[in-house]
């Protein structure tokens, strides 16, 4: 894992905005700051929904060992200590979310910014409505697992979903859950949610309990999304908007060599 | 292709529906009569996972179910999320409306009916160049003409 060195020359502010939800976006990417653990998945079940290989199945390789071949003579190579599935030349392979609108703990950038703070060694993808991380396996399910026990995620405004994520921005549905067309996920009569198809839609052999969903009042207290109907509207943390239009005007006048007064 | 002359009503929830809130707010819609069509819309349900590494594996969705209908039984194929009403003139508004609060009156979200124009009127040269000048124009703008399953019909209670 990561975490800011001491004795750095300056304190990292992770982003700028005075209001809740900027706090809860600066709180989860800070590495300092340690995600509050809302839910037990246990090692099998998280390998059951990313479903990349069977449970108990040997890391299948897309290299030999890092310690068994001729690495070339490189001063990079000598700073970078390799993540656990580097050294073992494990296979690339990915966990993607959907986040709803509607009050999700996390959201596609968030996630980016969170995972490039806290991981090593991955290549996160982000796109509108979902997010993809790839890494090496063994990495994966330890990564894979923090994202999905603490308060990244909830089990029902967030889906893990590797293909068909089409639902982020839906209406909800009766139960409050996200919509999913392939329904990889069902909330139970005792109310909590399980997992009945891996990320990719194929059903599993045992269904894998991700616990209760989080209820409105914990979301809206926790959301890193801005939303006007319900939260707190993007235009009134004055400062996200201030650092926002800097950055744009920047980006603008970029090419005639800005200076700022 | 609708006449224009006719009255349309949306009924919007605020969130996607549950088959059997679907069966029992369209059981109540038909109780009113005057109803000439109606469409059901929302997210498809697929009966396969239509793309992606799983792609032609059966897709068992719960709410992919047959809902009875007055005295039919209508396959639902999608969530549904809209219920779009063509009636026979304005008169029939305050009962919709009256039925709609009705079925949510114990619900713990809200939802509209808008009134408004809401099937085509007129065929697009797109649906020209799709499905040629033989489409059924009763159903084109609602649903995709080509699909084999005609419309269910139920039958009035006059």
């Amino acid at each position: 894992m990561n975490e800011v060195k001491e004795n750095m020359a300056y304190k990292p502010q992770y982003g700028p905005g005075t209001s809740k939800v900027a706090e809860n976006r600066r709180k989860q990417m800070n590495p300092n700051q340690k995600l509050e653990k809302m839910r037990d998945v246990t090692d099998e079940d998280i390998v059951l929904i990313l479903g990349h290989r069977a449970p108990g199945a040997a890391y299948p390789t897309a290299h030999p060992p890092l310690a068994e071949q001729q690495e070339p003579d490189c001063p990079i190579r000598k700073i970078v200590t390799p993540t656990d599935g580097a050294k073992a030349g494990d296979r690339v392979r990915y966990i993607q979310f959907a986040d709803s609108m509607f009050f999700a703990p996390c959201h596609p950038y968030q996630r980016t910014y969170t995972e490039c703070y806290r991981f090593r060694g991955i290549d996160p993808g982000t796109l509108s409505g979902r997010q993809i991380v790839e890494c090496r396996e063994r990495d994966l399910e330890k990564y894979s697992k923090e994202l999905v026990e603490t308060e990244l995620l909830d089990p029902a405004r967030t889906g893990i979903r590797g293909a068909t994520v089409h639902g982020h921005s839906l209406r909800l549905a009766e139960n409050g859950m996200m919509f999913d067309m392939l329904q990889r996920s069902v909330l139970g009569e005792d109310g909590i949610v399980r997992y009945v198809k891996n990320q990719i839609g194929e059903p599993l052999d045992r269904a894998v309990a991700i616990g209760k969903p989080l209820d409105e009042k914990w979301l809206k207290a926790h959301t890193t999304i801005f939303h006007s109907l319900g939260g707190t509207a993007y235009r009134d943390d004055k400062e996200y908007i201030e650092y926002v239009q800097r950055i744009h005007t920047l980006r603008t006048k970029y090419g005639f060599l800005p200076k700022e007064a | 292709m609708t006449e224009a002359i006719y009255p349309q009503v949306r009924i919007v929830s605020a969130r996607f529906l549950r088959p059997d809130t679907v069966e029992e707010l369209l059981n109540r819609l038909v109780q009113i009569g005057g109803i000439l069509r109606m469409s059901l819309t929302g997210q498809n349900l697929p009966a396969t996972v239509p793309y992606g590494p799983a792609r032609g594996k059966p897709n068992p969705h719960p709410d992919r179910k047959v809902i009875r209908v007055g005295d039919q039984d209508v396959q639902l194929q999608v969530q549904v999320g809209n219920v779009i009403l063509e009636l026979e003139d304005e008169s029939y508004i305050p009962a919709v409306e009256e039925a709609v609060e009705e079925v949510f009156a114990s619900k713990d979200f809200s939802c509209t009916v808008q009134r408004g124009r809401f099937m085509k009127t007129q065929p697009t040269i797109s649906d020209y160049a799709k499905y040629g000048p033989d489409a059924d124009k009763e159903i084109l703008g609602l649903v995709d003409p080509r699909k084999k399953e005609g419309p269910i019909i139920i039958q009035g209670n006059k």
